[in-house]
């Protein structure tokens, strides 16, 4: 999995690619949690790059949700692709995570 | 790896109808990479194949089964039994459904009445729901026969079944893919096999306004049900929700070859991400 | 100093019996603790709605009693029936329904018309089911009165309605208590009161056999989308599912001051702690 971070205003892109896993998901989380620690709570992660969810690498994403909410942001999704939409909505992801076709509404969203 | 540091897998095998002989292609994708099944779980038409897969019935066994069950014999009287409750002629209690059994009990039993959960090749739980309470009710003692009937019992349509007391039917109203049970006896790699129900875009008929309800309905409580259970397991669970284009008939078994091809294709396209966590 | 953290109440579906939101508002006003964000499901979305406009509690309650007549359903619509029973002749479609809603479209014109979702001084979200795909659809924005109206179409009763290109019905299809939306529009502390439907233990006719089913399901689609909920969320979901000693039916307008009670006794219970969860 590869991550990269871009800023547009306020708002921290998180572009990632790959599987988001068991494996790869402690890196993903860790790299929020440094934005985070950084002072960027309002995060919008890119997802046109990711193939792949699976159910413990969800759960570690929750965890970083959870904590940029916990700090009066918010961490919304961009671009997802059809494959991981499937498995974001059946595992409920898509109900509670506020998610937008690209990457230039998520981000509008936060300026709403 | 020794056996008792190996990852313990279990498949469940979910509510579907006819498509839960999707599983014929999980088992064979399964079995030809080697891995191991430690545990079967199953809900309404997925608990006939959760049984024959425990027992170690062959594919080409577990399809000429599906063949000899899914037939529209099943059905016996549904028609006049259903214009009979509505001109008031038929009593309806919580005993009752719209189909005559008997053709059903006979076919099963033969099928599985005389397997049991206690020799079974790999260990077996099915889930069925109390009529009464709602609550989710897990059988795993004595022969398969009265389990899977009770399992699939499908409300109003088919008669509930009585065991230890209870007005047993479908698990798919508490439980439609029950990872949960699985969870509880300790498995750690889950291979969860459901299916959606498809919508109607025409409703043409109160039946199928009805069934439209019914869908919506088994196809929440299966996503809620899974949320939770994503959430809730401490290790990996693999959802395989091969895709159908379109509904299929309740008795559609020439589409059989059709099914278990894309049972199959699901779970190869997951085998890799299978594999890579059971070599971790 | 006011508390950072934005409250969200969430009222679920339960028709007559969603009237214990007003005690539990009661409750919360006294105790001077203000709402930021309101959800509501079906009944839940009548109360919802008139809080989110600031009507004093005193005020709801008292139109509580006028929204809950007989007069909302006891039209039945005689066309409903020939569609039932020869339904090529009569043009059966998704917009079906038993009861005309004339009476209920009236009386919801009275309370709501001309009010839109912009005009409520806290932020409302409406819940209803995409009848066509069975995902919840959430309402929050333009007019009040469709929203509403789709939030309360039990199906098969009233007929769905026609709103921005979809077919919407009754939100508890999808989740009777959608704690969910809460979650994502950025609530903090969720206070969340869901009703569970009454089970039977016999069952005397088709209707009341189908009439359980809808209860059992129902409710197992509650307790599990509030499983997830609860784990999802950041920070705390404060439920509340409470039990009515006396009976409280569809009509039974002359307990709504009993209903209130009831509310405000639960939230009494909860408030301690969430006084203290503000006050961190």
């Amino acid at each position: 999995m590869e991550m990269k971070l871009e800023m547009d205003g306020t708002v921290a892109i998180v572009i990632a690619s790959g599987s988001i896993d068991a494996l790869t998901a402690p890196e993903l989380a860790n790299f929020i949690n440094l934005q985070i620690q950084d002072g960027h709570t309002r995060l919008v992660a890119d997802l046109a790059g990711v193939d792949y969810t699976s159910s413990a690498g969800l759960r570690v994403l929750l965890g970083a949700v959870k904590e940029t909410r916990s700090k009066g942001g918010d961490l919304r999704l961009a671009n997802i692709q059809p494959d991981v939409k499937k498995v974001l909505d059946l595992s409920g992801f898509t109900s509670i995570l506020k998610h937008f076709p690209d990457r230039a509404a998520a981000i509008a969203s936060y300026n709403g | 790896m020794s056996a008792d540091t190996r990852k313990k897998v279990s498949i469940v095998i979910g509510s579907g109808g006819i498509k839960c002989a999707a599983a014929i292609g999980l088992v064979k994708v399964l079995e030809e990479a080697d891995i191991p099944i430690d545990l079967v779980v199953g809900c309404s038409g997925g608990s006939m194949y959760a049984g024959l897969i425990a027992a170690g019935k062959s594919a080409e066994e577990m399809q000429e089964r599906t063949i000899f069950l899914w037939t529209t014999e099943v059905m016996k009287d549904y028609t006049s039994n259903l214009k009979a409750t509505q001109d008031g002629s038929l009593r309806f209690n919580e005993r009752s459904g719209l189909v005559d059994d008997s053709v059903m009990n006979t076919r099963l039993e033969e099928t599985f009445g005389q397997i049991f959960f206690e020799n079974l090749k790999r260990p077996l739980l099915l889930v069925a729901t109390d009529l009464m309470t709602g609550e989710r009710v897990v059988l795993n003692k004595g022969s398969l026969f009265p389990a899977v009937r009770a399992s699939l019992a499908i409300p109003i349509i088919m008669p509930p079944w009585e065991v230890d007391g209870a007005l047993l039917v479908d698990g798919a109203a508490v439980d439609p893919l029950p990872v949960d049970v699985a969870i509880q006896e300790g498995a750690d790699v889950i291979i969860a096999m459901g299916f959606m129900l498809s919508n109607r875009g025409r409703m043409r008929s109160m039946t199928a306004v009805q069934q439209q309800l019914n869908n919506i309905y088994m196809n929440n409580i299966l996503r809620a049900t899974y949320a939770f259970y994503n959430l809730a397991h401490h290790a990996e669970i693999f959802p395989i929700l091969p895709d159908f284009e379109e509904p299929l008939g309740m008795f559609d078994t020439d589409k059989l070859p059709d099914i278990i091809a894309r049972g199959e294709a699901a779970a190869r396209a997951e085998l890799p991400h299978i594999q890579r966590l059971l070599a971790a | 100093m006011p508390s950072q953290k934005k409250v969200a109440l969430v009222i679920g579906s339960g028709s007559v019996k969603c009237a214990a939101a007003l005690g539990l508002k009661q409750a919360l006003d006294r105790a001077g603790i203000p709402i930021n964000m309101l959800v509501g499901c079906s009944g839940g979305s009548l109360y919802a709605a008139l809080m989110a406009l600031n009507v004093p509690t005193e005020e709801i309650a008292a139109m509580s009693a006028r929204l809950w007549t007989r007069a909302l359903t006891a039209r039945a619509n005689r066309r409903a029936l020939w569609q039932a029973l020869f339904p090529k002749l009569a043009k059966f479609d998704s917009s079906f329904s038993l009861r005309d809603d004339k009476a209920i479209n009236r009386q919801l014109q009275a309370v709501y018309g001309g009010k839109r979702f912009e005009d409520a001084s806290i932020p409302l979200y409406i819940t209803a089911t995409d009848f066509m795909t069975g995902e919840l659809v959430t309402l929050s924005r333009g007019d009040l009165l469709p929203a509403i109206r789709a939030s309360l179409a039990i199906p098969l009763i009233f007929p769905a309605v026609q709103h921005e290109g979809r077919t919407l019905v009754d939100g508890y299809l999808s989740d009777p208590l959608p704690v969910s939306v809460a979650i994502r529009e950025g609530a903090d502390i969720i206070i969340a009161i869901g009703f569970q439907a009454d089970t039977q233990s016999h069952l005397s006719s088709l209707m009341r056999y189908t009439f359980q089913f809808t209860s059992v399901v129902s409710n197992n689609l509650l307790k599990s989308n509030y499983a997830f909920t609860s784990l999802a969320h950041h920070s705390e979901v404060l439920l509340m599912v409470p039990e009515f000693e006396q009976r409280v039916r569809l009509f039974d307008t002359d307990k709504i001051p009993y209903v209130i009670q009831v509310g405000e006794r639960e939230m009494g219970k909860q408030l301690p702690y969430l006084q203290q969860l503000l006050s961190n």
